[in-house]
C-alpha cells in the first residue's frame, strides 16, 4: 500500500492538463448562465473569473498539501499519516461518498438532457446500463486509460461544439454588457458560489496525484487546466449575456443547448442534436474518472480488488439513477454535490492543508529539542 | 475484441430506444394559424401532401376548441397520419388572437424542443385561417410561401429581422417590445403589409412598410431597404420622387439630460444608392444632388419623429430604447423609465451620403 506505483502505470505530467479539464467541464456547462445571470445580471462573467482565480487558489493549495506527503501518496495516505487508521479511514470513507455522488449527478443529469430533447419514452435505465458497463471496462483498463478517455473527451468536443456556440453572435446585442459593475462586490462573489459545481472536478487530483509521473512537475499544467476551463466558461457566459437577456435566460433551462438551436447547415437543421450526441464525449470521462477515483478509495483504504468493487458500487449507481428520476429530485441531487463539492474543496482542503502544516511545525520543533 | 463487443452491444441496445418516424408515415406541419372567432379558438394547420415526384400540394386542417393547448390534439383527431411539429416554419395570428395576447402561444413554443429558434410569427389583418387558405389555393406546389415572403423581406427589403428567438427576446427584455410582420389580404393574395406592433404580448397597431424601412434602420440594422422621398414640386406625377437604397446605415443614440426632462439624440448616417430619380435632376455637375440631399434628410428626420411621437402615444418600445438607456445608466429602473417615456424628447439628425447612382447619369 506505500510502495511506489510502477512506472508503467503512471502517466505524463502533461496529461494532467486533459484530466482536469475533462473533469471540470460537465453538464454544469449547458446550464451554469441561468443561476449566474439571475445574481449578477450583466456582470455574470466577472463571476466567472472570479470563480476561476479561487479554483487556481485551491489547486496551488493542494499541490501544497501533497508536498508535505510521503512519495507516491495520495489523500487516503495523507489521511492515515496524520490522522490515523481510524479517523483517517472515515476521512477517506467520506471522500468515496462524493465521488460516487459526482457520478451519479452527472450520469443521471445527463440522462435527463437525453430523455428531454432526443428520447422522451426512453427508459433512464438503458441508457444508464449501458453507460455502467462502458465505465466498467474503463476504469478496469485502470487509470492510464482513464486519462486517455480525457484526452478525447477534451479535443473532440473543443473541436466541434465549442465552434458552435459562436454562430449566435449574428443575433449579439453588445450593449447587454453594459454598464459593466452594476452589482456589487458583494453579489458577484455570492454568486460565484453558483459557479462551484462547473469548476469542481480538479478535486479528484486527490486520489490520482500518485499517478502523475514527477507529480509536482504537473501543477503548472493543473493551473493551465485550469485556466482553460475559466477561458472557456468566460466565452460561452459572454456569448449568453448579448444572445439572451436577463429575464429571458430565466425560462430557458439549458441556455447552451439553446445556442446551439442558431446555428444551421442544409443537411442537418438542428444542431443540438448533434452537440447532446458529442456531448457522450464530455460525460463520459467524468463518470470514468469519479467511479476510478472511488474505486481507488476502496482499493486503498480495505485492499480490496477493483475486480470485485467495481461491480458493487456500479450496481449502486444503476439503482441511483432508477431512483432519482424527477426534475427536482435531480435538482436537488445536483446541489448537494455542489455543496458537498464546495465544502470539500474549499473548506475542508484548507482546514487539512493548516492542519498538516501546523503538525510538520510541531514535529519540527519536537525533533530540535532533544 | 472485448472493446469492440462492448461496443455492438451499445449500438444494439440503443438504436431499440429510437422511435423512428419516416417521412411518409408523419404529417409534417409546416404553417399553423391562430384564430378566436365567436368566443373559441381555431387553428389551422398547412400541411404538404406528396404527389408524384417533387410535386408538393398545400392541405389544410381545422378545428375549433375553447382553449388554445388542444388544438394539436384536436387537429390529431382529423388527421390520418400523427402530426409533428418539428419542420414548423411560421405561425400566424389572426389579428383578435393577437390583441388577446400570444403568450399562451410562445410560451409554449419556447419550451418545445422540437421546435427551432428561425420559427417565423407573423399577424394576419383579419383571420389567420383565411390567409392560409389563399396562400394554400393561390401557389401550386410552394407550401412556404408566406415563409419565403418574410424571409425575402428580411433579407433584401425593408422588414426588420424577426423570428421566434428574436420575439422571444423583445417580449421578456423589460426594455423593449416585440414586433412581428403583417400581412393583409388583398382580393386573392396575401401582400405584406408592415410591422405588426405588440405592447408585451398584445397586437396594438401597425406600421406600413415604409415606415418599417425605418425600423430597420433604427433598430441597427445595417444593410438594405428601399425608401421612397419627395424632393420636388414639379406636380407632374411621379416626377418629383427619388428612391433611395440604403447600403449601409448605423444609429447611434445619446441619452442626456435636458433641463427637467430626458433627451435622446438619434444620429443616423445613411450611405445610399439612388435607384431611380426624376429627369430634371440630371444634370452632371450641378449643385442641384446637395439640395435634394438635404431636403431627404429633412424629410427623413420628420419621418422617423413622426415614428417615435406613434411608439411613445402607444406607450410601446419596439426599438428597444429602454434597453439602450439601461446599458448608460447604473441600476436602471424599467417602471420610472416608461412613466417618463412619453415625454422623452427624441431628437433624430439624419445625414445621407449619396454613394453612387448606379452605372449611368
Amino acid at each position: 500500500m506505500k510502495q511506489a506505483i510502477p512506472e508503467r502505470f503512471l502517466i505524463s505530467p502533461f496529461l494532467a492538463f486533459f484530466v482536469i479539464h475533462a473533469a471540470q467541464i460537465g453538464v454544469g456547462a449547458l446550464s451554469f448562465q441561468r443561476p449566474l445571470m439571475k445574481e449578477a445580471g450583466q456582470d455574470a462573467w466577472i463571476v466567472v473569473l472570479l470563480a476561476g482565480l479561487a479554483a487556481h487558489g485551491l489547486v496551488w493549495l493542494m499541490y501544497r498539501l501533497f508536498s508535505y506527503s510521503p512519495s507516491g501518496g495520495d489523500i487516503v495516505s495523507l489521511h492515515e499519516q496524520y490522522f490515523g487508521r481510524w479517523i483517517g479511514g472515515v476521512l477517506s470513507l467520506g471522500l468515496l461518498f462524493y465521488y460516487a455522488l459526482v457520478a451519479l449527478t452527472v450520469l443521471q443529469s445527463y440522462i435527463e438532457i437525453i430523455k428531454v430533447w432526443v428520447f422522451p419514452l426512453m427508459g433512464a435505465w438503458q441508457f444508464s446500463l449501458v453507460f455502467l458497463l462502458l465505465t466498467y471496462y474503463a476504469v478496469l483498463g485502470g487509470f492510464r486509460v482513464v486519462a486517455g478517455l480525457c484526452v478525447w473527451g477534451v479535443v473532440i468536443p473543443l473541436l466541434t461544439i465549442f465552434p458552435m456556440v459562436f454562430f449566435p453572435l449574428e443575433y449579439a446585442q453588445y450593449r447587454n454588457l453594459f454598464p459593466v459593475f452594476d452589482h456589487s462586490f458583494g453579489q458577484l462573489v455570492k454568486a460565484s458560489k453558483e459557479m462551484t459545481l462547473q469548476y469542481l472536478g480538479f478535486e479528484m487530483l486527490l486520489m490520482y496525484y500518485p499517478f502523475l509521473k514527477n507529480a509536482p512537475s504537473s501543477q503548472k499544467w493543473a493551473h493551465a487546466a485550469n485556466a482553460f476551463t475559466t477561458f472557456i466558461y468566460l466565452v460561452v457566459m459572454l456569448i449568453s449575456i448579448v444572445f439572451y437577456n436577463k429575464e429571458q435566460i430565466q425560462h430557458i433551462t439549458w441556455p447552451t443547448l439553446t445556442l446551439a438551436k442558431i446555428p444551421e447547415v442544409p443537411f442537418i437543421e438542428r444542431m443540438e442534436y448533434i452537440v447532446i450526441s458529442i456531448y457522450v464525449l464530455v460525460v463520459f470521462p467524468i463518470i470514468t474518472i469519479s467511479v476510478w477515483a472511488a474505486m481507488r478509495v476502496v482499493k486503498q483504504l480495505f485492499a480490496v480488488q477493483q475486480r470485485r468493487s467495481l461491480p458493487v458500487l456500479l450496481a449502486v449507481l444503476f439503482v441511483g439513477t432508477l431512483f432519482v428520476q424527477e426534475k427536482t429530485d435531480i435538482d436537488r441531487l445536483m446541489k448537494w454535490t455542489a455543496e458537498a463539492g464546495f465544502y470539500l474543496a474549499a473548506v475542508y482542503i484548507p482546514l487539512l492543508y493548516v492542519y498538516v502544516w501546523a503538525a510538520e511545525k510541531v514535529k519540527k520543533a519536537l525533533q530540535q529539542k532533544p | 475484441m472485448r472493446r469492440g463487443l462492448a461496443w455492438i452491444g451499445a449500438l444494439l441496445l440503443l438504436s431499440g430506444c429510437a422511435s423512428s418516424r419516416p417521412i411518409d408515415e408523419i404529417q409534417i406541419i409546416q404553417q399553423m394559424g391562430y384564430d378566436f372567432e365567436n368566443g373559441r379558438y381555431t387553428g389551422t394547420a398547412v400541411y404538404p401532401t406528396f404527389k408524384q415526384g417533387p410535386m408538393t400540394k398545400p392541405n389544410m386542417l381545422t378545428t375549433t376548441s375553447p382553449t388554445i393547448y388542444d388544438l394539436i390534439p384536436r387537429l390529431s383527431s382529423k388527421s390520418a397520419l400523427p402530426i409533428e411539429e418539428g419542420q414548423l416554419r411560421l405561425i400566424l395570428f389572426g389579428q383578435e388572437f393577437a390583441r388577446r395576447g400570444v403568450t399562451q402561444i410562445t410560451h409554449s413554443l419556447a419550451r418545445n424542443n422540437k421546435v427551432g429558434s428561425h420559427l417565423l410569427l407573423g399577424v394576419a389583418e383579419e383571420s389567420a385561417r383565411e390567409l392560409l387558405k389563399i396562400t394554400a389555393k393561390t401557389t401550386l406546389s410552394d407550401t412556404l410561401y408566406l415563409p419565403n415572403v418574410v424571409e425575402q423581406n428580411e433579407q433584401s427589403m425593408n422588414l426588420p429581422k424577426t423570428n421566434l428567438h428574436l420575439f422571444l427576446y423583445r417580449y421578456f427584455s423589460p426594455g423593449s417590445d416585440p414586433f412581428l410582420p403583417y400581412f393583409e389580404k388583398k382580393g386573392d393574395f396575401v401582400k405584406l403589409e408592415g410591422v405588426a406592433l405588440f405592447r408585451d404580448d398584445k397586437y396594438v397597431g401597425h406600421v406600413s412598410l415604409r415606415d418599417s424601412f425605418l425600423m430597420k434602420i433604427l433598430l441597427g440594422e445595417t444593410k438594405n431597404g428601399v425608401y421612397q422621398l419627395k424632393v420636388g414640386n414639379r406636380g407632374k406625377q411621379g416626377e418629383d420622387r427619388v428612391m433611395l437604397q440604403n447600403l449601409w446605415a448605423k444609429p447611434k443614440y445619446e441619452w442626456k439630460r435636458d433641463g427637467s426632462r430626458h433627451a435622446l439624440d438619434v444620429f443616423v448616417h445613411i450611405h445610399a444608392s439612388v435607384r431611380d430619380y426624376p429627369s430634371w435632376l440630371d444634370h452632371p455637375g450641378d449643385d442641384l444632388f446637395d439640395d435634394v440631399k438635404k431636403k431627404m434628410e429633412n424629410e427623413l428626420e420628420h419621418n422617423m419623429r413622426r415614428l417615435f411621437r406613434y411608439f411613445q402615444k402607444k406607450r410601446i418600445d419596439p426599438l428597444g430604447i429602454g434597453d439602450f438607456v439601461r446599458s448608460v445608466t447604473r441600476h436602471w429602473d424599467p417602471d420610472a423609465f416608461y412613466r417618463e417615456y412619453p415625454d422623452i424628447d427624441i431628437r433624430p439628425h439624419v445625414t445621407v451620403d449619396i454613394v453612387h447612382t448606379g452605372i449611368g447619369e
